[in-house]
């Protein structure tokens, strides 16, 4: 009780003190509680029968009968499986990519040629979705896009890209990689500039070439980095870019397009199935959570890098 | 084993210039320290003889090769960094194999080539430990062991010791004196402390503002200080320098301080020179307590004492300056706080130029 007693006057000790720490914290704090926490409430449609007209909390129990349906639905299975193999293959070769670029960056010595590719680079990330949709529409379009009339021009047939299932994952994940791979690769940079100059010198001077300074010295040094933007991408496996998918797919491609959140637009917005798509919806975070938190956990253990 | 050889090295940075024509030889197998204050150019110079800087004039000669456009690696230079620069991926064995394994040497030849260098310096049972887990001491042996174990022709050192605490720097400046005793392998050294300097130096170069103000032996430098800077520079607590008129007796040539005649050293420059004022350089060492027949006394008013142990530090106030005596506690400083006069010899008393700051009557000239 004493013990209690004195924690409390410490914490009103505490916040008379530092007060000014709190209110800079507090416009953080709260936009967590109403975009992010308070919406949590409504996560318990997911085992109700929701009417809108009930409301949340009148609407029945129904237990995890939505989750039986998902999973009986051969639609969600086929968002799951397009979900996983968009994500793993984007975090296979859209990952990687802006560590490339970075090290690509701080091997260029000419300071105009290195901006001049760093803005060209970066600028896709600052055009719209749905403009980046548009430039993918007409450059795959088989009448007059840049590519079709490039296979023409090698005397190959043009392809109808947007409507073959086939092409429709590599060509959105090569877009993403196009969009953003310049923007993300300023994080890798700033960690390569946070090497000690005198690591490379040494190695200068015991005669290490640039190629084995990159190899030995840059990418360990930026390793930490790698490895947290790793278990923060891990953890939005499941979040899919899904408005360029929206923007670029089309029935005959959903075999391959069509994710979780994708399915879940179609059937809670536009089909108007709220509780089903908010099973979903808890669906796909539970599992990121469990795998950023598996990440987060094999990470602290072999690489001593965690996120906390 | 080689010798380093600077002829007029010139630095520019732009239109700033901040190495001015620099001539120095070191000798196979010495150990040379550059000293100065901040911003003098020292480790400009040592980065130039690494390779780590182009120079902008002169010809650098490593073991009587010009080396001017040799890449650092194929100098065989070693350097020892401020920060140790030790990779902090790489455990203690890694970091310092890394400079062989770059050359591709033979496995086997890499393995004895670090055991041997952990054995010299005592890092045997850290072998697999990370540069995180050493202390400052422990890093700063894994920095030199990654330089000695490529066997090179010079070793270069720049403030190695500066990261480290009094107690192990003192530590460690002995392990160095050490190794360098060991090894013979031809150093040059830079920092900035001059009890450094003094301590390891086979020959101290004195720098300021990219020029080299003196060369020679820690003694040479301390006996014999070529301007005010070095007297100011080398030595601690440094000499002090008074201003003060020159004038003359029937017994020779001396200066008024605070009402006592000091008689000065007999110096050709001297000559002539009544009623210009020059500086007494007067080293704290140099004084004993109280009046000493046959000796300049000089009256003293103590502000402070400050108790080093076996030695205290008195502090005055001499003609409007800071002026300090060294003195021997011998177990007690009651008997110092009342000292009101201190005698020095006349032979021990440096003049200077006021004008130019140059050493009256000085054996050498500069840059020698």
């Amino acid at each position: 009780m004493e013990n209690m007693q004195n924690r409390m006057s410490w914490l009103k000790e505490h916040l008379r003190n530092e007060w000014q720490i709190y209110v800079m914290l507090a416009p953080t704090i709260i936009w967590f509680i109403v975009f992010l926490y308070k919406p949590m409430y409504g996560l318990q449609i997911a085992f109700k029968d929701y009417s809108i007209f009930r409301g949340v909390a009148n609407s029945p129990w129904v237990g995890f009968e939505h989750f039986h349906t998902l999973f009986g639905s051969d639609q969600f299975l086929r968002a799951v499986k397009n979900t996983f193999m968009i994500s793993m293959l984007s975090l296979c070769f859209g990952f990687p990519m802006p560590i490339i670029l970075a090290l690509m960056f701080n091997e260029i010595t000419n300071q105009v040629f290195k901006k001049t590719a760093q803005t060209i680079v970066y600028l896709p990330h600052f055009i719209s979705t749905v403009i980046i949709a548009g430039i993918v529409i007409t450059a795959f379009s088989p009448s007059a896009g840049i590519v079709n009339t490039f296979l023409e021009w090698l005397g190959f047939e043009s392809i109808y890209f947007l409507i073959k299932p086939e092409w429709f994952r590599p060509i959105f994940i090569g877009s993403g990689i196009w969009q953003e791979a310049g923007f993300s690769s300023i994080v890798f940079l700033a960690a390569i500039a946070g090497v000690s100059p005198s690591l490379y010198e040494s190695a200068v001077v015991d005669g290490a070439s640039r190629w084995q300074m990159m190899w030995k010295i840059t990418l360990p040094a930026i390793l930490p980095t790698i490895i947290i933007m790793l278990i923060i991408r891990i953890g939005n496996l499941l979040e899919v870019g899904f408005e360029l998918i929206i923007l670029l797919y089309q029935p005959s491609t959903y075999s391959t397009g069509d994710v979780i959140n994708t399915l879940i637009y179609r059937q809670g917005l536009q089909g108007a199935q709220y509780d089903l798509a908010a099973a979903a919806g808890l669906f796909n975070a539970t599992v990121a959570f469990v795998l950023v938190m598996t990440a987060n956990t094999i990470s602290k253990r072999y690489s001593r890098t965690s996120l906390w | 084993m080689a010798g380093v050889e600077l002829k007029k090295i010139v630095k520019k940075y732009g239109n700033t210039q901040v190495v001015h024509g620099i001539d120095l030889v070191v000798e196979e197998k010495e150990f040379v320290v550059l000293v100065g204050p901040s911003g003098c150019a020292k480790s400009t110079t040592l980065r130039m003889v690494a390779g780590l800087e182009e120079i902008t004039g002169g010809e650098i000669t490593i073991d009587g090769r010009v080396c001017n456009t040799i890449a650092p690696k194929d100098r065989d230079v070693a350097m020892v960094f401020q920060n140790y620069a030790l990779y902090p991926h790489l455990n203690v064995y890694e970091n310092i194999a890394f400079g062989l394994r770059i050359r591709k040497e033979k496995k086997a030849n890499i393995e004895a080539s670090v055991e041997e260098v952990a054995e010299i310096l005592g890092l045997t049972e850290y072998l697999e430990r990370r540069p995180a887990d050493l202390s400052g001491g422990q890093r700063q042996r894994v920095a030199m062991g990654r330089a000695i174990v490529r066997h090179p022709k010079v070793f270069l050192f720049d403030e190695p010791l500066s990261n480290l605490d009094a107690k192990l720097r003192t530590q460690m400046r002995a392990e160095i004196k050490r190794l360098h005793k060991r090894l013979g392998v031809t150093s040059i050294y830079v920092t900035h402390d001059q009890v450094e300097a003094m301590t390891l130096a086979d020959r101290i170069v004195v720098m300021q503002d990219g020029r080299i103000e003196q060369i020679g032996t820690p003694m040479e430098l301390f006996n014999n200080p070529v301007n005010t800077f070095v007297a100011g520079f080398i030595g601690s607590p440094p000499m002090n320098q008074i201003d003060a008129e020159v004038q003359k007796s029937s017994t020779g040539y001396f200066v008024e301080i605070d009402g006592a005649k000091i008689k000065l050293p007999k110096l050709k420059e001297l000559e002539g020179a009544e009623g210009k004022t020059v500086v007494v350089g007067l080293r704290p060492e140099h004084f004993e307590l109280g009046k000493v027949k046959g000796l300049n006394n000089l009256p003293v008013e103590l502000d402070l004492v400050e108790t080093l142990g076996s030695e205290a530090l008195l502090h005055a106030m001499v003609a409007n300056t800071p002026f300090v005596v060294k003195a021997e506690t011998n177990g007690s400083i009651d008997h110092l706080e009342d000292i009101s006069t201190v005698s020095i010899n006349t032979d021990l008393i440096k003049v200077f130029d006021k004008e130019t700051g140059l050493a009256m009557g000085h054996p050498t000239s500069t840059n020698s």
